[in-house]
């Protein structure tokens, strides 16, 4: 079929409307990330790092758990083997993320693989996963990636600013901002009993792991917890949850989209 | 220059984790069973990096109510229950826990 201009017209116009509904979706975290952003650039000052190359950390890495633990590890001296093994760790989650979204993100051309990938953070993967009911929009995911990208590193340039001038601003408490964020993110979507088993579960076993100072209780709690939520769903045959994608009766479902 | 050098490879580490199983020649076909267990990897290591935070600060256990991160943590877990809202949830717990 033929697109007459106007049609074109309209597929822009949704586009754009896409990518701005995909940036007003991520505010609140990328305001939530705002702390965090400065913590990162502030505490890469005082590890010895340049302003550039602390910049360059938020800007070529662009994952703040992984960005802060390995300043941590730098100040404390710990060679680059180490540091390396742990980044793998904190990150090895975006694998998850990326199995998925992978039916949804593999059938499209390389440069969105790419860009999409590049932006694949835990709050992307959360507003582009919120509820499902919603077909996945890739305009939707780049507006709410682009935004969270500018806003990181806006946040971690004030961060280097302020850390030339304030001392010891990572005492303020500005971790918070990470509990907040993720607590935010987290309990909406404890909808079914299982999710709470997998919560409480990798909660407790975080916490324990921490105290006992293990290096990959991140990974030990994080599989063990999703294990229990798995675990419990299948042995009481919780319902997949099959509710969503009703809220659009009057659009039918498309096949191509679930293979 | 070891610094650069760290940046670098961590950059590559970090997109490589994201990107990998994007492309669909990296051969992994996914069951109903795994994209199921997978819908429990966000609520875990979501759980996994914030609950240290709160109730071990400075890696102790603290379930002391002088515990601030655990007050306000608990705030934000009742907003987010309760209103749903993330943009409020984060803002109020936030406020709360700089006035603390």
């Amino acid at each position: 079929m033929p697109l007459s201009a106007n049609n074109i017209k309209a597929q822009n116009h949704s586009r754009a409307k896409s990518y701005w509904l995909g940036a007003l979706a991520v505010m609140p975290l990328t305001i939530a990330v705002i702390p965090w952003g400065i913590l990162a650039g502030s505490l890469a000052l005082e590890t010895g790092l340049t302003g550039l190359q602390s910049q360059a950390m938020s800007a070529i890495i662009f994952a703040g758990s992984a960005q802060l633990v390995a300043l941590g590890m730098i100040k404390a001296g710990v060679g680059l083997g180490s540091i390396l093994i742990t980044t793998l760790l904190i990150t090895s989650r975006h694998v998850l993320y990326a199995m998925a979204m992978r039916h949804r993100i593999s059938p499209l051309p390389l440069k969105w693989r790419l860009s999409l990938g590049f932006l694949l953070t835990d709050e992307l993967f959360a507003i582009a996963n919120q509820g499902q009911q919603h077909k996945f929009d890739r305009w939707f995911a780049l507006g709410g990636g682009l935004t969270f990208y500018l806003g990181w590193n806006i946040a971690t340039f004030i961060g280097i600013v302020a850390g030339q001038n304030i001392d010891n601003l990572g005492e303020l408490g500005l971790d918070f901002a990470i509990a907040a964020t993720f607590i935010a993110i987290v309990v909406p979507s404890v909808t079914k009993p299982s999710v709470l088993i997998c919560v409480l579960v990798s909660l407790v076993l975080a916490v324990v792991c921490a105290v006992l100072e293990i290096q990959s209780g991140l990974l030990i709690a994080t599989l063990t917890g999703m294990f229990a939520g798995y675990g419990y769903a299948s042995i009481t045959a919780e319902s997949v949850h099959d509710s969503a994608g009703s809220d659009k009766p009057d659009k039918p479902v498309s096949i191509e989209e679930t293979k | 220059m070891m610094i650069w050098l760290t940046i670098i490879l961590m950059a590559i580490i970090v997109f490589a984790s994201r990107h990998a199983l994007l492309e669909p020649r990296v051969p992994i076909r996914l069951s109903q069973k795994t994209l199921t267990f997978l819908s429990y990897s966000a609520p875990a290591v979501l759980t996994a990096i914030f609950a240290p935070i709160v109730f071990a600060p400075n890696n102790q256990l603290d379930l002391s109510l002088s515990n601030p991160y655990l007050i306000c943590a608990l705030v934000a877990t009742l907003l987010a229950w309760f209103t749903k809202n993330t943009l409020l949830t984060i803002v109020i717990s936030m406020g709360l826990f700089f006035m603390l």
